[in-house]
């Protein structure tokens, strides 16, 4: 046992298609993670997990805030990815197996509603 | 030698040679070169993963005896080396250096320093091009170990690493008087193992063994996401409140998805110079159950010795001189972890792709 057995990540993808990242799993699962998902997951010690302030809503529609989307990212050791966002944030390194747990496909959010269940009880 | 054998033959008859660290035959790992049949002699070259292989002459002869039973009367092999290199993400910042190996323990005073240059000294000594980063700036000891009075050079904005016993070293110390202090906070320790990596030219090289401070902080989180560890060996004496610190240094490797190479027994029993009695100080055997327990290799012991004190004070390792016990010692350890560094290699996973 020279590392341990959970799953890593074989291709992420920043642009996985429906505002969305994707990563394809060394156990043959895939997971989407919407952009506004991902960043309200941001792991970082300013967004404490907390993710952004809701937005006001802006006086001038016209001009239109603009999308939230990742711009590039960077492998972090052997371990996680880093998310450079179009807002200029980057503290979020998301470690390959805190992006796991957060997968948001219905499975996985099954297996999180059942854990969280098992807690309480 | 009967005419029909044929060069299918011979690579046939290695299959049956295994790697016994890799537990595959040397046909499959492509270890085999250069075959030639010809009237009365077989000749080929085996190729292996390093030149510290602890088994190298057992499968050159075992090779050779493979041979043999076809009714081949002569058997040439040369022997060579490639040292292995992971297939997992390549580092921007080293991207010669083909294996980083993070000399790591959980308590200080375990002998980390002492037990990575040593490593350091045999390595190149059975042929590998090696380095060694001193990563513990606040007590820096790579230079006292290695002796050489050579001081780094900066040529073309880049740090020339000085050289002793063939072995490329960076440290600290080399940056600071001697009785000045590093007083810093983390961001000042990331910016220094960021220069250690990108700033000195390392060049081509096998093993680039990194000796770091004792526990779990800056420097060992700076220096796992800075660049992709090919492994981290843990040093520990036997007692068990060293191991039980031991294992939080390994917790931390684990979380950061580095491969735990092994651990080293240091200062695993002392026997007195005059009489010849063995007396197990710290316990002994602590580290070998502790690797049993939790799955990981065990690399070797290492004995608490006058002679490894005062020649690391002298600046001469003891690995220097195979012939002692003490170097023994180090070099069996040594080829331990080359065989441990090739298995890690085999089973990394493919480079993850990001687009």
């Amino acid at each position: 046992m020279l590392t341990d057995s959970k799953p890593v990540p074989k291709n992420i993808k920043l642009a996985g298609g429906n505002d969305a990242l994707t990563v394809k799993w060394s156990d043959g699962h895939s997971s989407a993670y919407p952009y506004r998902y991902l960043r309200d997951k941001c792991p970082c010690a300013t967004c404490g997990g907390a993710g952004l302030p809701k937005q006001a809503a802006s006086p001038f529609p016209m001009f239109g805030a603009k999308p939230l989307k990742p711009e590039r990212a960077e492998l972090v050791g052997r371990y996680a990815v880093q998310i450079h966002w179009n807002d200029g944030h980057s503290s979020g390194i998301y470690s390959f197996d805190y992006l796991r747990q957060i997968c948001p496909c219905p499975e996985c959010a099954v297996r999180r509603e059942d854990a969280s269940t098992i807690e309480r009880a | 030698m009967p005419s029909r054998i044929t060069a299918e033959d011979i690579l046939n008859a290695l299959r049956a040679v295994q790697d016994p660290d890799l537990d595959r035959d040397i046909v499959t790992l492509g270890f085999v070169k250069d075959l030639e049949v010809s009237n009365h002699l077989v000749s080929f070259t085996m190729e292996l993963g390093s030149p510290a292989c602890p088994v190298k002459e057992q499968m050159v002869e075992t090779a050779k005896q493979a041979v043999k039973a076809l009714g081949v009367s002569d058997v040439h092999v040369k022997l060579t080396f490639q040292v292995s290199s992971g297939r997992g993400p390549k580092s921007s910042l080293i991207p010669d250096v083909k294996n980083t190996i993070a000399v790591a323990s959980g308590k200080g005073g375990v002998g980390k320093s002492t037990v990575a240059a040593n490593l350091a000294v045999a390595l190149q000594r059975a042929g590998a091009k090696v380095g060694l980063m001193d990563t513990d700036v606040y007590g820096p000891s790579v230079p006292v170990l290695m002796g050489g009075s050579e001081q780094p050079k900066v040529v073309e904005g880049k740090i020339e690493p000085p050289v002793a016993y063939g072995v490329k070293m960076i440290s600290m110390a080399y940056f600071l008087p001697k009785e000045e202090a590093v007083i810093w906070r983390g961001p000042m320790l990331h910016k220094t193992v960021q220069q250690f990596l990108g700033d000195v030219r390392w060049r081509e090289l096998d093993y680039l063994l990194m000796d770091l401070p004792p526990g779990t902080g800056d420097i060992q989180l700076s220096l796992s996401q800075s660049i992709p560890l090919t492994g981290a060996v843990i040093v520990s004496t036997p007692q068990d409140l060293a191991l039980t610190v031991a294992s939080k240094a390994i917790a931390m490797f684990q979380k950061l998805k580095v491969p735990i190479l092994g651990i080293v027994e240091n200062m695993s029993y002392y026997v007195c110079p005059s009489c010849g009695h063995r007396d197990d100080i710290f316990g002994h055997g602590g580290a070998r159950e502790a690797s049993n327990k939790l799955g990981f290799p065990f690399l070797g012991e290492i004995p608490l010795d006058v002679e490894i004190r005062i020649n690391s004070d002298a600046g001469k390792p003891v690995a220097l001189d195979s012939s002692t016990p003490q170097g023994r010692a180090f070099q069996d350890v040594a080829a331990a972890l080359a065989a441990q560094i090739c298995v890690v290699n085999f089973q990394t996973e493919e480079t993850i792709s990001l687009e």
